[in-house]
């Protein structure tokens, strides 16, 4: 049993640790891994571009709808019960939905169906935590505000979505890591991207190949939750970090 | 601290008041849901308010004195009947025109968290479309109006204030564009008793010397009498039980309720209304040894100080330490029946700003 592996098929050989480094070392060493269409550089501006647009055409679609249902509270649930329909689908079952799809639109291989299964991913953590930070955003300034004055228009930009920012961007990071990660499924309909060198890394049991595809894919996934880190830090306005930071003693009636 | 709460009704009559407007309510209700379950949050409220009238609304919790406050800057919308500010019936005019000409503060204060202090006041006139060197300027008198120094709390973030000093940043962002009309709900409901009365010292102060109409919501009557120039008592149901000056909610009541709301102590409460300035005194100094007390004195501080002295007569002195008459406990009593008597029966129940001292 041990000699044929699981189901009798050949597993993967173990491979003794030091051979296997040097392996990954010569492959990242081989100048011709860093040149044409299937270099890192390449393979790695695929990636980014494909979760690039997706955050994009995320933001795009939640953030509107987050806004607009946090700000009125209506329909809260309902619309964050369809966005989480999203995270269970499975992104490979959305591929394989999106083919036929984009023929037929004549959008082709590649790119657009990887859209089609990022972009729903991308939706529920956006749509979720924007609605939920304007919902709890305390609602004594909600009324000052409209008592002072202000339309519902000045009352979002002037006062909820700043308030509401760190947790608006918590949600942005939770989206970018996850598509990030499933955009290495681009590469199964021909949309190229890190994910080519895990397949190719399978099929051609070149364990080198899926190895620095997956470190890749691990770094540019903690990259864009790093970006989004210090994006936050740029953003969020001072006196909401104050806030955060201060202990309750603070905003206690004294 | 006493010259402030009985000072000479001239300090706040209506006649230096260029910004205060007059606020009428004419029957109007706030009904929720309807049939069987619907729930009266006002019942046909009519109250009259003159320019420069400091009106604080007053009774327990639930008796609509909140909702009665937010249906003056249309926060709330009332069921029936109609509010005018200034003549101009309110529902005519656009809501959000409307709130920014009435400054707005409540209890919790709702300052900014995002926005420096100076952010904060700046609220309105950014609104208003000010430029941004006026607003500075405005930004700068208010807080000192407020009693904060600007260059210490300028930039600094709400978090970093007291609760005291919140509140008179959310007084000073109420004030920041003149408003005629300031709508407080339970400002100093949630600061410590020694910095409530404070602030209540130094918003009379502003209220003398800005003049706005002031709608003041509160459930502690000591509060309501302290700054009213007139008192509106609710009863539960959102009825108005009484509307009058607070020397005369004290001595005579409109119902039981009023009476029993004003509480058991409503004379010893009248007495502090009453300054020793405004009460016939008896010519010459007391007996003897008797001890003084400063003409701006009121009439609890006369009685308090005969009962603890065990004399018969307290000499009143001016300013400059001359006696001008004495006061015992008979001409105590007199100055009561004075004041009781010197409103007629048929009195329409909202007076003028003057009517706080008697």
């Amino acid at each position: 049993m041990h000699s044929t592996g699981f189901l009798g098929l050949n597993g993967p050989r173990a491979p003794d640790p030091m051979t296997f480094a040097a392996a990954v070392l010569a492959w990242i060493a081989d100048p011709a891994h860093w040149v044409g269409f299937d270099g890192i550089p390449t393979r790695v501006g695929e990636h980014l571009t494909m979760s690039v647009t997706a955050l994009a055409l995320s933001l795009a679609i939640a953030l509107p709808v987050g806004l607009a249902l946090g700000h009125t509270g209506k329909g809260g649930a309902v619309a964050i019960n369809i966005a989480n329909v999203g995270r269970a689908l499975p992104s490979l079952a959305l591929i394989a939905l999106a083919l036929p799809v984009a023929f037929g639109l004549g959008l082709g291989l590649g790119f657009w169906p990887t859209m089609f299964a990022l972009v729903p991913l991308g939706l529920p953590p956006i749509i979720t935590n924007t609605y939920v930070a304007l919902r709890s955003i305390d609602p004594d300034l909600i009324e000052a505000a409209r008592g002072m004055g202000m339309r519902e228009w000045d009352l979002l930009r002037r006062v909820e979505i700043p308030v509401a920012a760190p947790v608006i961007i918590a949600g942005v990071r939770n989206a970018a890591v996850a598509i990030v990660a499933t955009a290495t499924l681009g590469a199964i309909v021909a949309s190229g991207g890190l994910g080519r060198y895990i397949v190719d890394g399978l099929a051609r049991q070149d364990q080198a190949r899926l190895f620095v595809g997956a470190v890749l894919v691990a770094l540019l996934a903690i990259g864009a939750e790093l970006a989004l880190a210090l994006f936050e830090r740029l953003v969020v306005p001072v006196g909401i970090r104050h806030a955060a930071r201060a202990p309750d003693t603070w905003s206690a009636p004294r | 601290m006493h010259q402030e709460r009985y000072r000479a009704p001239v300090t706040r009559s209506a006649a230096q008041t260029p910004g205060g407007v007059s606020v009428e309510l004419r029957g109007v209700s706030k009904r929720y849901g309807g049939g069987a379950t619907a729930f009266i949050g006002v019942d046909n409220i009519s109250l009259a308010i003159a320019p420069g009238d400091f009106c604080v609304l007053v009774g327990p919790s639930g008796c609509g004195k909140t909702t009665t406050l937010k249906m003056v800057n249309r926060l709330i919308e009332p069921t029936s009947g109609q509010i005018f500010i200034d003549g101009q019936d309110i529902s005519t005019l656009d809501a959000v025109e409307l709130r920014r000409r009435i400054g707005y503060v409540i209890q919790q204060v709702g300052l900014f968290p995002h926005q420096t202090i100076a952010e904060n006041v700046a609220t309105v006139p950014r609104l208003l479309g000010w430029d941004s060197e006026r607003i500075r300027r405005r930004v700068e008198e208010l807080l000192s109006l407020v009693g904060l120094d600007p260059g210490v709390v300028r930039r600094r973030y709400p978090t970093q204030l007291s609760g005291g000093e919140r509140q008179r940043v959310g007084v000073a962002r109420a004030l920041a564009a003149e408003p005629p009309l300031m709508l407080m709900d339970e400002p100093f409901g949630a600061v410590d008793p020694i910095v409530r009365g404070r602030l209540q010292d130094e918003f009379l102060r502003l209220h003398a010397q800005l003049g706005m109409t002031v709608m003041f919501v509160t459930h502690d009557i000591d509060e309501a009498i302290k700054l009213g120039t007139t008192v509106a008592v609710f009863s539960e149901g959102g009825c108005l039980a009484q509307h009058a000056p607070p020397s005369r909610l004290l001595a005579s009541p409109a119902s039981d309720y009023v009476a029993r709301f004003v509480g058991s102590d409503r004379v010893i409460k009248r007495l502090a209304l009453i300054s020793l300035a405004d009460v016939a005194l008896e010519l010459g100094a007391g007996p003897q040894g008797a001890p003084t007390l400063a003409r701006t004195s009121n009439l609890r501080d006369a009685l308090s100080t005969l009962l603890s002295t065990r004399a018969d007569a307290v000499t009143v002195v001016g300013e400059d330490g001359v006696a001008i008459g004495a006061i015992s406990m008979e001409r105590i009593r007199m100055a009561l029946d004075d004041v009781a008597r010197s409103w007629p029966e048929n009195e329409a129940s909202s007076e003028g700003p003057a009517g706080r001292t008697h």
